[in-house]
């Protein structure tokens, strides 16, 4: 798939979320699935699977967050997926996030954390990073324990790294 | 070279054959003349020139004188002259065949001697005229083989040196493979070295930051996640 396409679905499920008008949480909760999505391999597979009917793959979709997100987000992604692009959703999802940053002239900050932040840590953190960037941050919030501990906050293509996962891996090489 | 018979060789031929029946008549007439010279002959003719009336006439000094006469019939006649008719005939016979040797014999025996003469002549020309292709022919033979020689001690030279120089180039392959293998082998075994010190130092590493690992996660409870937020938050903000 394409960069132009992805973005071009990205851009088109991004109109519908404005005219819902609810581009912040529609762009979280396809935010949250994506993150789902990506670390799930049965999911990502049986999504991706265009020898299984669309019906079965919607129908997985509505199973699965039918009942969790609103009826826009479900259709959006059911929209990715029935038209053959399961597997491109990650990117599109993301270019939408961005896409809706940049609408509020914002920068999304994908934070990497090994325990889930508390609300002000998520303040304190968004107000960190846009004084050192200059610009209005959003923090997309992961938990990733593999990281071990410490913060990973990915801001476009600048990384900060402060994870123990790293602080080890230097140790690693210091050796 | 075989020899044909010629013309001038036929003609030479046919002159003794008739020199010879010269000499056969002559012979022959000679011996008519002799005959007609005989004892009986001397004694017949004493008879008619009047020997009867000699007998008949009992004269005894005539009849002594007759023996004499008859006697002198019986004598020898002279071993060196010969008689006068014999003479005659003879020399005739010698002049003719004088005459008809000189007339064909000898031109024919001239003719057939200038052609065997002609013919040894050319049979020598050709005989030295091969000789000298046969000499021709020997020392082209020579010089071809004194080429062939030189041609063949070239090509020795050449194989020799090129043997020479083969040996000297695998010498120098040989030498040059073998301080490649040389250098080769100490390369190996200074990686083996180095690659076992990285292993082992990897080992200790990984060890050491396994440990660490474990000591971390022990560590790590709910409070040291909030401290390691906080801490990067501040870093973040500084």
């Amino acid at each position: 798939m394409g960069e132009v396409e992805n973005a071009q679905y990205a851009e088109a499920m991004f109109s519908v979320a404005s005219a819902e008008n609810d581009t912040d949480g529609i762009a979280d909760e396809l935010f949250s699935f994506s993150q789902v999505f990506q670390s799930n391999d049965e999911l990502r597979s049986a999504l991706g699977d265009r020898s299984i009917p669309t019906s079965r793959r919607t129908q997985i979709i509505e199973d699965l967050v039918g009942d969790k997100v609103s009826a826009t987000t479900t259709a959006l992604i059911s929209m990715v997926v029935g038209a053959g692009r399961g597997s491109d959703l990650p990117d599109i999802i993301n270019k939408l996030v961005q896409a809706n940053a940049a609408a509020g002239d914002r920068a999304v900050a994908e934070i990497r954390t090994a325990v889930p932040l508390d609300e002000g840590q998520r303040t304190r953190l968004a107000e960190a990073l846009s004084q050192k960037t200059g610009k209005t941050i959003e923090i997309k919030a992961i938990v990733d324990p593999t990281i071990k501990g410490g913060v990973i906050a990915q801001i476009g293509d600048e990384v900060i790294d402060g994870s123990v996962r790293r602080k080890l891996a230097l140790l690693r090489e210091a050796f | 070279m075989s020899y044909t018979p010629t013309r001038i060789g036929r003609a030479s031929r046919m002159a003794i054959v008739a020199s010879l029946l010269v000499a056969a008549m002559s012979v022959s007439f000679t011996g008519v003349a002799h005959a007609s010279e005989s004892i009986g002959g001397c004694l017949a003719e004493h008879f008619e020139e009047g020997g009867e009336e000699i007998l008949a006439s009992g004269d005894e000094e005539a009849i002594k004188e007759f023996d004499k006469e008859l006697e002198s019939c019986i004598e020898a006649p002279n071993p060196i002259l010969p008689e006068l008719d014999e003479i005659i005939y003879g020399g005739a016979a010698f002049v003719i065949l004088m005459v008809a040797m000189w007339k064909w014999a000898v031109p024919a025996m001239k003719q057939g001697m200038q052609a065997r003469t002609d013919r040894i002549r050319a049979d020598l020309a050709a005989a030295e005229s091969a000789r000298l292709e046969a000499d021709g022919m020997k020392a082209e033979y020579a010089s071809k083989l004194a080429e062939a020689r030189t041609e063949a001690g070239r090509i020795v030279d050449d194989a020799r040196q090129t043997a020479d120089a083969m040996k000297v180039e695998l010498q120098a392959k040989a030498e040059s493979d073998i301080a490649d293998l040389r250098t080769r082998a100490a390369g190996e075994v200074e990686a083996a070295k180095a690659q076992a010190v990285s292993d082992l130092r990897g080992e200790v590493a990984s060890l050491a930051v396994g440990a660490a690992e474990q000591v971390i996660e022990k560590n790590l409870d709910a409070d040291a996640q909030i401290d390691l937020i906080e801490n990067y938050i501040n870093q973040v903000r500084s």
